[in-house]
């Protein structure tokens, strides 16, 4: 095996890098001020909201090495925190949001004492074991949650600072913004920790926990600050879906399909690296939308390879919406096969070929 | 003063005693020489030194506190540091990388974590490896990791488990060259070797285990003249 050389500090501050960060904002912000269709804004923010779970997976999952498959829990009960607060407390969710976030540190802290005990497949286990009894739990606390019926908002309070109303989330701009925000405090939080003492502690325990160990690194601590930093950042992507959508139910924000969603945005992007989520967004919103409202079936039938009324063109209508799952298993099994390290390490390596 | 003394230390696995009854006491700033047959317990006492395993009986004493119960984080904060026998090189990380997770057990800031990082790696000479993956180094400069990564953690005692297995002559010799340097330091450490000619070159005291038990201890040249010795690990031929 020949040692591959790889850049021993990039300089993450380095000039163009911040050209390229600050324009990227810049466009994301003007961006509802020049597109006003409220499609394409609803597919910004699920853009957002994808890398905001993605990038609070990527913490614990990515950094640390411990590959939690249950954190619907943590989305799901930032969702409950704030619809219950907001719909029986009148308490707005812009404070509610942050309660949720509390709670959640509480709830981790617990789960992580479980599941901390384990280690690689066992802890994965014991993750979805964990995010299945929540989910059980809000199907059956009737008096708390509304069991399967759900919680749905009938009225968003405006934000007001100082008497002023600054927003009444009528619109989805508000959302747009919030979203953006909420995702940027995520990557500006993995950027810190990545150059951190806690940076290199969490590696250290994703590559070899015993090394990490002799190193004079306590595992329980900093596996728990990695669960904690994650299951608040969840939180924060479960309570902000649970406002925009208006309305949760136990299988919307706590099943299984939750969790998985928030690992395949890891692992199609790249896990273990700042941007890998985004990328993962950027290519699963669009595709899981497309088939979703049948868009991809008609841009086929527009290439003219398929014609709509032929037999193929009628299979393609009625079932590429319903295939979600599937393609989204062909493609993980695409991704892992080719590009072990995500699409972004992917790129990363055809770059430093062609550099050589 | 004794800066490491093990006091009637068993360890067993079921009915089996990995280590039965072990006593000796390591002098500050000595290099002593743990050997015996493979099966014998070397690595299995490191580990209850260390603290990955609580010895089913008896007590280990660092600088005379005992460290009943001390996971290996707080023993390796205390000042007492292990290499692998398995070398355990954090594979995706660079090489400066891997010894900065060292140096931040005494630092909270990356840039000192990265100095004293930089440090270490000159010491044991592969400095210009500093920003390659440590998972795609050959295992003579894997070794030199390994030792530079715990070196970074300053300890008093080190104990290097057979940092020369595996390594050609050349290798061998530098590693040599390397604890010698670092006893001048005033590093105390207890070494697994196999290499008989290196243990008896660098060992001040040597240790015998043997099924578990201690079957000797003294200088090298009362190890090599102790019949039992002979018999249960050297052979004829070393006498």
């Amino acid at each position: 095996m020949t040692a591959s050389k790889i850049p021993a500090n990039s300089n993450w501050a380095s000039p163009l890098r911040m050209v390229t960060g600050v324009a990227v904002v810049t466009f994301l912000v003007l961006f509802p001020r020049f597109v006003e269709s409220p499609y394409a804004l609803h597919i910004m923010i699920l853009f957002f909201l994808s890398t905001i779970m993605g990038e609070s997976w990527n913490i614990l999952g990515g950094y640390t090495g411990q590959y939690s498959v249950g954190h619907a829990a943590y989305f799901g009960t930032g969702a409950y925190v704030t619809m219950m607060l907001m719909q029986y407390r009148q308490i707005p969710p812009w404070y509610g949001v942050w309660a949720g976030a509390a709670v959640v540190v509480v709830v981790a802290l617990i789960i992580g004492s479980i599941c901390f005990r384990l280690r690689g497949p066992y802890f994965v286990l014991a993750s979805i074991a964990v995010a299945e009894i929540m989910r059980l739990s809000a199907m059956n606390l009737k008096e708390l949650t509304n069991g399967a019926e759900g919680i749905l908002a009938t009225e968003i309070p405006p934000l007001k600072i100082g008497g002023v109303i600054i927003t009444d989330f009528l619109s989805k701009v508000p959302f747009y913004y919030t979203g953006l925000a909420f995702a940027l405090l995520t990557i500006i939080v993995t950027y810190f920790i990545q150059h951190s003492k806690l940076g290199y502690c969490f590696q250290a325990i994703r590559e070899d926990q015993d090394a990490a160990h002799s190193l004079g690194i306590n595992l329980t601590l900093y596996k728990n600050i990695a669960l904690v930093i994650s299951a608040c950042l969840t939180s924060l992507a479960g309570s902000f879906y649970a406002v925009y959508i208006g309305f949760i139910d136990p299988s919307t924000v706590l099943p299984l399909d939750v969790s998985v969603q928030i690992v395949l945005i890891c692992i199609i992007g790249g896990i273990g690296t700042i941007y890998g989520p985004v990328i993962g967004s950027l290519l699963l919103v669009p595709l899981s939308e497309g088939l979703r409202s049948n868009m991809i079936a008609q841009a086929i039938f527009k290439t003219g390879m398929v014609s709509e009324e032929s037999g193929t063109g009628i299979f393609l209508r009625e079932n590429l919406s319903h295939a979600h799952a599937l393609i989204y298993g062909i493609l993980v099994v695409i991704v892992i096969l080719f590009m072990p390290d995500g699409v972004l390490g992917f790129m990363k390596k055809l770059l430093a070929r062609r550099a050589n | 003063m004794a800066i490491l003394e093990i006091r009637h230390v068993s360890k067993f696995f079921g009915g089996l005693a990995a280590n039965a009854d072990i006593s000796f006491t390591v002098e500050e700033g000595m290099i002593v020489g743990l050997i015996g047959p493979n099966g014998a317990g070397k690595t299995t006492l490191f580990n209850c030194i260390t603290g990955y395993y609580p010895p089913s009986r008896g007590e280990v004493l660092f600088n005379g506190v005992s460290l009943k119960g001390l996971q290996p984080d707080r023993v390796c904060k205390m000042g007492m540091a292990r290499t692998w026998q398995k070398v355990r090189p954090l594979a995706k990380m660079t090489v400066v990388d891997n010894v900065m997770v060292g140096a931040l057990c005494r630092t909270n800031s990356v840039k000192t974590a990265r100095e004293m990082a930089m440090e270490q790696l000159r010491v044991v000479r592969i400095e210009h490896k500093a920003g390659f993956l440590a998972g795609g180094l050959p295992i003579g400069e894997r070794k030199k990791l390994e030792v530079a990564r715990v070196l970074a953690t300053r300890p008093k005692l080190l104990l290097l488990d057979e940092v020369m297995g595996g390594l050609n002559p050349a290798e061998s010799e530098e590693i040599i060259q390397l604890i010698l340097d670092i006893k001048k330091e005033g590093i105390t450490q207890m070494v697994i070797e196999h290499d008989m000619k290196a243990i008896m070159r660098i060992s001040d005291r040597i240790v015998v285990l043997n099924s578990g038990e201690k079957l000797a201890e003294g200088s090298p040249e009362e190890i090599v003249g102790n019949p039992d010795v002979v018999t249960a690990y050297l052979g004829e031929s070393h006498i």
